[in-house]
């Protein structure tokens, strides 16, 4: 066997240098395909601002509300305690810092996810999980959520102008236009704030990636509705829709992804040959993570925000139960 | 006749369905004015419903060139098979496999490089499946295939088929590619100080790469270079009084085995461990070794090894839960509201021991781009005419524009002036 083995297990020129990884699988494509004409029910075709002020202030009414019961609760409980034994009076005292850790936490929260105003569509789910409904337990709050939020990168979104364009045109007179027709058969198209990236094509049909929030997406694909416009085209902006959008964050402690693999090898793609991080398809939401071994997630796939955290949700107690080394 | 029509020429009613040739055309019948006339050109939509039928497809041509195709490309696959020895039973395997995912017309439509490589694909998944080790380097040689266009096929594949594949078997990989090294005999090129003895040095190699394993170096990497420094530093560990001046390059060359590129790095990191380890033995602890007298004592070392590590380190995870139990701790001790910072506190300890981490963690952390300052965007507000003209060409900027295109186009038609 020695001696007939000519063959080199492994191929210095075929090494995978770790810069080069592909998964094989577009996970972060820019490009979603949306040009079947078929444009699903769109969320918000309807630019109306006054639908959406009305909803915020049901949402802060709402959460006025849920806070407000919590302080009740908490007061109802303090009174509890008091009239208890003497030997309650530790418990009380200890039972009264997380009421204020916990009251805290709703407003951190909210502060860290509701910086930028919440789709109508999306806000009922979040804030649920987020907020702890029982206000008081002297359990570490890691058992019910992990505390850490996942922070958006990146959406992908498409809108569609209604007009057939001129490409030519547009790389003539944009300034922040590029146009290689051999190349990609559309205009790249960037401004500066929000910084993102268009591709527009001739049909009318446009992509903007680069935004960090949907908000911000929307506006930039109006910034760019606007500079078609002043280029001469009668651009309208129809079926505005959010195509993806990617999250990451990190749970600060290293991962046994061999271990994972092994366990929920259904969801699990695991090839150190091919690739440095573990893809593990969650069905339910639908969305696909990268987990590394430093504890670094990344989420894609979403269509709204709450996917995103529910998956990290999701997620969170199974990477937990890798933390042993032994 | 369609009701309510009327010549546009005679006025009549008398309107008839007529084609000519392919196209229908609604005709006058008394001044033989065409009316209306249907398109000449088929639709996507039309040939969908099966009313066009392609050359090829009444040739029945793609069918034969398929099936011819599959039959080459299985017989490739026994091929690949006979050449890597594998057992009889992994070529009926293989075969099946490829038969499985030719039934996908993903797979039929797919160019032929495709085809190929899916070869290779399928004689991998086999292998995985009965843990044999080969590594997808091995099938890429062998398939004359890029790594990346095989990564492709790959995953694709193991998606399509929907197929469950068990990860590379370290231990059998390590026995197979140790026992390729051309070191187990003398030979012109091997001088007698280099010839090893193959069991020690396999045994030797499994105790590091299991080493490896534990401390974090092997998750998340390739396993070749790791294996392939593990194997060095056994090979010099062995006999150290003649071989501690070789090489790690020299070393892969007289073993007549490539030397892959991160070897060199997964060398200094295991070095770094076994450093780690021997501060912990007493009589190690005086010699003050480095990574170059530390091969010296690897025997010791490994035979130790569990105890080492355990003292050697702490565990990084618990580290951190500790840390944050503290916090924690502090929070609740603090009545003080609005104390919002979730920074875990920076702890000074002493150098030793380390924290059991994947050397990605233990990296200084990157200096990341302060995030922007998050301001509410609601998506919906006013865009000034004075952002967007900041985006446009003025009049004499297109001017000039089209001025350097021409001027350009006219370079480029000019004839070469040689």
């Amino acid at each position: 066997m020695d001696q007939n083995n000519s063959l080199p297990p492994y191929a210095q020129g075929l090494a995978s240098p770790q810069g080069a990884m592909t998964p094989g699988i577009p996970i972060f494509s820019p490009m979603m395909p949306y040009g079947t004409g078929l444009t699903p029910q769109p969320i918000q075709s309807t630019n109306s601002l006054s639908i959406l002020e009305e909803q915020r202030q049901q949402q802060q009414q709402q959460q006025q509300q849920q806070q407000q019961q919590q302080q009740q609760q908490q007061q109802q409980q303090q009174q509890q305690q008091q009239q208890a034994a003497a030997a309650a009076a530790q418990q009380s005292a200890s039972q009264q810092a997380p009421p204020g850790a916990a009251g805290q936490t709703p407003q951190l929260f909210h502060s860290q996810t509701l910086t930028t105003a919440p789709l109508p569509g999306t806000t009922p789910l979040y804030p649920s999980p987020m907020t702890p409904m029982t206000p008081i337990t002297p359990a570490t709050p890691a058992s019910e959520s992990s505390g850490i939020v996942p922070q958006l990168q990146n959406i992908v979104s498409t809108v569609n102008l209604g007009c057939k364009l001129d490409l030519k045109t547009i790389a003539l007179r944009a300034r922040n236009a590029e146009y290689n027709p051999k190349r990609f058969a559309a205009v790249i198209m960037r401004i500066r704030e929000p910084r993102t990236t268009a591709l527009i094509f001739s049909s009318g049909k446009m992509v903007c990636t680069g935004a960090k929030s949907e908000e911000q997406s929307r506006l930039a694909a109006r910034k760019y509705a606007r500079v078609v416009q002043k280029l001469g085209f009668p651009a309208k902006f129809l079926d505005f829709k959010i195509q993806n959008m990617v999250g990451s964050c990190d749970v600060k402690f290293p991962i046994r992804l061999e271990g994972l693999v092994l366990t929920h090898q259904q969801f699990s793609s695991y090839e150190p040959e091919l690739f440095p991080g573990l893809i593990y398809r969650m069905i339910k939401p639908r969305i696909v993570l990268l987990i590394f071994v430093s504890g670094k997630v990344v989420l894609t796939g979403a269509k709204v925000r709450a996917e995103i955290y529910e998956a990290f949700e999701n997620i969170y107690p199974i990477l937990k139960g890798f933390r042993k080394t032994t | 006749m369609p009701g309510g029509r009327r010549c546009p020429d005679c006025d009549s009613t008398e309107l008839v369905e007529d084609s000519h040739y392919s196209q229908s055309q609604l005709v006058c019948s008394d001044c033989g004015c065409v009316i209306t006339e249907g398109v000449l050109t088929t639709t996507f939509a039309d040939e969908g419903h099966l009313r066009e039928v392609t050359y090829s497809q009444s040739t029945g041509e793609n069918e034969q060139v398929s099936r011819s195709q599959q039959r080459r490309c299985l017989r490739r696959v026994r091929d690949l098979c006979r050449v890597l020895q594998l057992p009889s039973t992994f070529e009926d395997t293989a075969v099946a496999y490829y038969q499985q995912a030719y039934r996908h017309s993903g797979i039929r439509a797919a160019r032929l490089q495709k085809k190929e490589v899916l070869v290779g694909c399928c004689v991998l998944i086999t292998c995985r499946q009965h843990n044999w080790p080969l590594t997808m380097g091995t099938i890429c040689t062998l398939i004359y295939a890029d790594l990346d266009v095989f990564s492709g096929t790959y995953m694709q594949i193991v998606k399509l088929l929907g197929l469950d594949v068990p990860s590379l078997c370290l231990a059998d990989l390590v026995k197979t590619y140790c026992s390729s090294f051309r070191l187990f005999q003398a030979s012109p090129s091997v001088p007698a100080k280099y010839v090893e003895d193959k069991e020690k040095m396999l045994s030797r190699t499994l105790q590091l790469v299991e080493l490896a394993n534990e401390t974090w170096l092997v998750t998340g990497r390739h396993p070749l270079p790791v294996i392939t420094a593990a194997t060095f530093l056994a090979w010099q560990s062995l006999q150290p009084s003649g071989r501690l001046t070789c090489s790690l390059a020299r070393f892969c060359k007289l073993a007549n085995v490539d030397l892959p590129y991160p070897a060199t790095s997964r060398l200094q990191e295991l070095l770094a461990v076994l450093l780690q380890m021997a501060e912990q033995l007493a009589w190690l602890q005086i010699l003050k070794l480095n990574k170059r007298s530390v091969v010296k004592h690897i025997g010791d070392l490994l035979q130790h090894r569990h105890t080492l590590v355990r003292k050697a380190f702490r565990d990084g995870t618990a580290e951190m839960e500790a840390c944050e139990r503290e916090v924690q701790g502090q929070r609740q001790g603090e009545e003080e509201v609005g104390d919002s910072s979730l920074d875990l506190p920076v702890r000074k300890r002493p150098a030793s021991p380390a924290l059991l981490l994947p050397p990605c963690m233990l990296k200084p952390p990157k200096q990341l781009r302060p995030t922007p300052p998050v301001c509410t965007v609601t998506g919906d507000e006013n865009i000034s005419d004075s952002e967007i003209e900041q985006y446009l060409r003025t009049p004499e900027e297109v001017r000039d524009f089209q001025r350097a295109q021409a001027a350009g186009q006219a370079a480029k038609s000019l004839p070469n002036p040689l």
